[in-house]
């Protein structure tokens, strides 16, 4: 009997050690070699990952459709994909690449992928970036997908930010007077106090500040900035500057609004969890609306309708979203011009670039593409707002840092009964430092 | 033991190759990994790159009001935690010692359960019944007319730790438990039986006659469940993050955010290092008690 | 001591424990329930009452594991001389499950025998450096593992072993503490049998295997269990180490789901449910040999 056991524990060991050593060869050699594919008929053999954010929508099993698309074509690159999500996902990114095995493409924005960049992870895509290419793409997004020296991220789409409403509980309240939904929607701070008041009073919960993590904190970013005209950061992106007066005025209105009951404040929420309570009906309001999460929170129980952020001027200035493609330098060319073909793919192909981009629910960022979404008066007029775009700060020094400040700051103010002024000095100062450091 | 310089030189050789595995996973994957953590926490170490930068980072920490706030959590959580287990799992058990045989195994059960599932699959369920709007306790408390509204009991600063304490409670209990049931089992009955008749009072007899003999045990449960809050994590990451403001952040969790989401190697690796003292310091002195209390 | 106030006590004390294990099994009640419910009945609406029993409130519906079980991998997949063996296809969180199985177990199975041979040593043998080797590992037991994360995490990466099963299974083995708990089992050996071992003629490895062995018996149990526990619910370890879809554990596998989808409750209590019952069930199963275990680990340790 022991020595039976014994015996059994001693082929364990065994077994373990054997299909330890098989599993391991394939992520080594990353199978460049054509041994290492069984049947497969000469042409070299490459093998990637590829991460995505879930910007193509929650389970849509586009990625698949692409990927087999991309096979057609190219049937020696085979992709693994990994469908991370916006809460971990950062985490996952920061320990794969502390891990040397960080995946050859990722889906993603510019916020992260020009930090990676800068320190040295990525591999230059300056090659991707033809003249015929740069004569299609604005200046503007071009400057996003660069440090200003390299070129780090293929972009695919853009959109802005908005908030999305509720419109039968806005109706219901009594407060779609409030709304300019005749003209191109935008609306005043005033409009918006008073239209929260009407929801709270009528007993819905307006709309639910979250700030329990970095998860879509752009938006409570563009709903602060926006109400009194607040900047992020100065014109010359070398300072973060939300304790400007605007800034304060902007925090102490919310903090009243969440004393007096006319917002909740949710400090254990991200924006998907704040985006669920809007979709199941728990809130009127979300303020991380747009193109691509109206697709992934859509419901048919009720009618969502976007409008920009509430301003003292009624002029919003709106967050942008950049969609592109940024690849992890392995140590692997093949693997790295690999990932950039698909990544072209996706991004240029005739039939299947315009189809991406309308799978982001944003706008293409190649002019030649042309209007994608003709007849189509609600992508019409969210077009239109790209004139709203705001400077673009999320390719500055200090980011990452910037982001934990921003939410931690929220906490303190609207749930710790900060006083508004010392504690955006507190987040500028953090902000800053790490920006200067 | 005397042995001969021979002798103990061919014993040493014998020795360090039964040694060899478990030397080989400990050096390699504990000690390693320790002495490049020390060093890392002298540099700057972060996604680009590296330099050395001396004490720089520990003198930050100590300035850092996040650091000391997750500290001062880590420590509330501890304290707190640590004597309400044992006391009562001390109650549970001897509870349950009195009861029939089928009893005693059933609760011995029930309280070792959320031990064996592991904090993930508890606390999924755990924060879905705090929810402010989904939750069930609101619902309740609601329904019942004691609340207005949904109260965001994980999203306020003054509930959030009590709730984070709550689960590692019941996460940490079952083991002692056991433990006591054990225990009092080796209590010599015909003692208690000559004091019962002698007109000991119950509370004399638990003094003077249990606890003698159970106190071996209850410097062991508090030793493991010092150690468990102190590394109190997965509860954290997946309940609160670390908020409201940092009310329910612990250093555990200061240095895994510090280090994954804002890429600071080096500083994070120097918050290792004190919480490494600072347990080192706790275990040390419970070692001592520990020591000092048995005769064994 | 009246009889009137000791029987109080008692209904008081029961009462108590009752309450208690009501807060204990709730929640596991409610993993299994709400993994069964509908989506329209999961959520609890303001005004409504809470759908608590089954059968009559609730109507059980597979369609929460019909989701979780809805994208499919390979059991395993192995490259070796040339050939690619695959395994059958199996359901992603089936494959999580496996994966939190293997590593519990090989770090149980390499655990027993790393500690078992350095425990005995460290009792019986006296060789340089012994007390040593001892004092770093008692000092090492204390720490806690999320300490070393970061280093560990490059230094998985560089000997290739980051999102493998390994980077987690290694750490764990060579946490000290099955060592010293050995070595506390080794020490009840009456070392005039190994005297009369080695009279017999038997070589080192004989002894061990022969009078050593059996004797510590009780303590792989102990050693096993504790093992096991640690290795399923090393939650830190697990989420640096594997990044990787096909490489997570069930734990990292239902935290992921909380994230992704945190409203959808019955798809996460029903990756709760996939990852609490079966080790329930052992538990269950093995009982006796749990309880034993802890109790001798303690007592020796």
């Amino acid at each position: 009997m022991k020595k039976i056991l014994a015996l059994l524990l001693a082929l364990a060991m065994v077994f373990a050690l054997a299909s330890c050593s098989v599993e391991k060869a394939p992520e080594n050699t990353g199978s460049a070699d054509p041994d290492a594919s069984g049947d497969n008929q000469g042409t070299e053999q490459v093998e990637i990952t590829w991460w995505a954010f879930p910007t193509f929508g929650n389970d849509t099993g586009y990625e698949e459709e692409l990927i087999a698309a991309f096979n057609e074509v190219h049937p020696e690159i085979k992709i693994n994909l990994t469908i991370i999500d916006f809460t971990s996902g950062q985490e996952q990114l920061t320990a794969a690449i502390e891990a040397n095995t960080a995946p050859d493409l990722l889906f993603d924005a510019p916020g992260r992928i020009i930090e990676y960049g800068k320190a040295g992870k990525l591999v230059s895509l300056d090659d991707m970036f033809t003249d015929e290419m740069k004569a299609d793409v604005s200046e503007a997004v071009q400057s996003a997908c660069s440090d200003g020296t390299t070129f780090w991220m293929y972009p695919l789409s853009s959109a802005p930010f908005y908030m999305g409403i509720n419109l039968e509980m806005f109706q219901a309240a009594g407060a779609d007077q409030y709304l300019n939904l005749e003209g191109d929607r935008c609306w005043t701070t005033e409009d918006f106090e008073n239209a929260c008041k009407a929801l709270a009073d009528a007993g819905y919960v307006p709309g639910i500040v979250y700030c329990g993590g970095q998860g879509g904190d752009q938006g409570t970013r563009a709903l602060v900035s926006n109400l009194y005209g607040a900047h992020i950061a100065n014109d010359a992106m070398t300072e973060y500057t939300m304790n400007s007066a605007e800034g304060v005025e902007a925090m102490t209105l919310l903090q009243e609004m969440v004393n007096a009951g006319y917002l909740d404040v949710a400090t254990d929420m991200v924006a998907s969890q704040e985006l669920e309570m809007f979709q199941t009906q728990n809130c009127a309001m979300t303020f991380c609306w747009g193109t691509s999460n109206a697709i992934s929170y859509a419901s048919e129980d009720f009618t969502q309708i976007s409008v920009p952020f509430p301003s003292d001027d009624g002029v919003p200035e709106l967050e942008t979203l950049h969609n592109g493609f940024c690849v992890f330098d392995n140590g692997d060319d093949a693997k790295a011009a690999a990932a950039k073909l698909f990544a072209q793919f996706i991004c240029d192909d005739a039939e299947w670039g315009p189809k991406s981009v309308v799978q982001t629910g944003a706008f293409p960022v190649r002019a030649s593409f042309g209007n994608l979404y003709e007849g189509n008066e609600e992508m019409e007029l969210l077009s239109s707002w790209t004139q709203y775009y705001a400077d673009y700060y999320n390719t500055m020094d200090g980011f990452a840092t910037m982001r934990v400040e921003w939410w931690n700051m929220l906490q303190r103010v609207l749930a710790s009964g900060g006083d508004p002024q010392t504690e955006l000095d507190t987040y500028v100062a953090n902000s800053n430092a790490a920006l200067n450091g | 033991m005397s042995q001969s310089p021979v002798l103990r030189r061919r014993e040493t050789v014998v020795s360090y190759l039964f040694l060899l595995p478990a030397l080989f996973f400990f050096v390699g994957f504990v000690v390693t990994p320790m002495a490049m953590g020390i060093v890392t926490s002298f540099t700057d170490a972060h996604m680009g790159g590296s330099k050395f930068v001396f004490l720089d980072n520990y003198i930050k920490l100590f300035q850092d009001p996040v650091f000391l706030k997750s500290m001062l959590n880590t420590v509330i959580i501890v304290v707190v935690a640590v004597p309400v287990v044992t006391v009562f799992s001390l109650w549970v058990g001897s509870a349950i010692y009195e009861m029939r045989a089928s009893a005693r195994s059933f609760f011995r059960c029930v309280f070792y359960l959320p031990v064996v599932t592991g904090s993930v699959a508890v606390v999924v369920v755990w924060r879905w019944m705090f929810h402010t709007y989904n939750g069930l306790f609101n619902h309740v408390l609601v329904g019942a007319g004691i609340l207005d509204k949904g109260f965001p009991f994980l999203g306020d600063t003054r509930t959030a730790l009590a709730c984070v304490i709550l689960i590692l409670f019941t996460t940490s209990i079952g083991q002692p438990i056991v433990l006591y049931v054990a225990a009092l089992g080796n209590v010599d009955s015909s003692m208690v039986e000559a004091a019962s008749v002698d007109g000991a009072t119950r509370m004399q007899i638990f003094w003077k006659i249990k606890w003698p003999s159970i106190m071996p045990t209850t410097l062991y449960v508090v030793v493991i469940t010092t150690i468990n809050s102190f590394q109190c994590f997965a509860l954290i990451q997946l309940l609160t993050s670390g908020g409201p403001d940092y009310a329910t952040s612990t250093v555990m969790y200061y240095l895994y955010d510090t280090a994954f989401k804002q890429y600071q190697y080096g500083y994070a690796d120097a918050m290792g290092v004190i919480l490494a003292i600072v347990i080192a310091l706790f275990s040390a002195l419970q070692f001592k008690v520990m020591n000092g209390g048995t005769t064994e | 001591m009246t009889n009137d106030r000791k029987r109080s006590y008692v209904i008081f004390s029961i009462v108590l424990l009752v309450v208690l294990a009501i807060l204990f099994l709730f929640p596991l009640y409610w993993i299994v329930t709400g993994s069964v419910k509908a989506k329209a009945d999961i959520l609890i609406k303001a005004g409504e009452s809470v759908r608590w029993l089954p059968f009559t409130d609730i109507s059980p519906t597979g369609e929460n594991y019909a989701k979780l079980m809805k994208s499919t991998t390979e059991l395993f997949t192995l490259n070796a001389f040339g050939y690619k063996i695959t395994g059958p296809e199996i359901p992603m969180a089936m494959r999580w499950l496996f994966n939190s199985v293997f590593i519990s177990v090989m770090a149980m199975l390499l655990s027993c025998i790393t500690a078992s041979l350095a425990g005995y040593v460290l009792a019986k043998k006296r060789f340089y450096g012994r007390a040593f080797i001892f004092t770093l590992f008692v000092c090492a037991m204390a720490l806690p593992k999320q300490v070393i994360l970061i280093p560990l995490l490059s230094l998985a990466s560089t000997i290739g072993i980051a999102n493998s099963p390994w980077a987690v299974i290694c750490p764990v083995v060579g946490w000290p503490f099955g060592v010293f708990l050995m070595k506390q089992f080794s020490e009840t050996i009456p070392t005039e049998m190994l005297e009369a071992a080695r009279i017999d003629g038997a070589g080192e490895a004989r002894t061990f295997w022969s009078v050593v062995m059996p004797l510590i018996k009780p303590g792989f149990g102990a050693l096993a269990i504790f093992t096991f526990i640690n290795a399923w619910n090393e939650y830190p370890l697990q989420l640096v180490m594997l990044t990787e879809q096909e490489q997570k554990t069930i734990a990292l596998g239902i935290a992921a789901l909380q994230s992704s989808d945190s409203t959808d409750y019955g798809l996460i209590m029903a990756g709760a449910a996939l990852a609490a019952v079966p080790i329930i069930i052992i538990f269950l199963i093995f009982q006796k040999y749990f309880t034993q275990g802890i109790t001798m680990g303690a007592v020796k340790g």
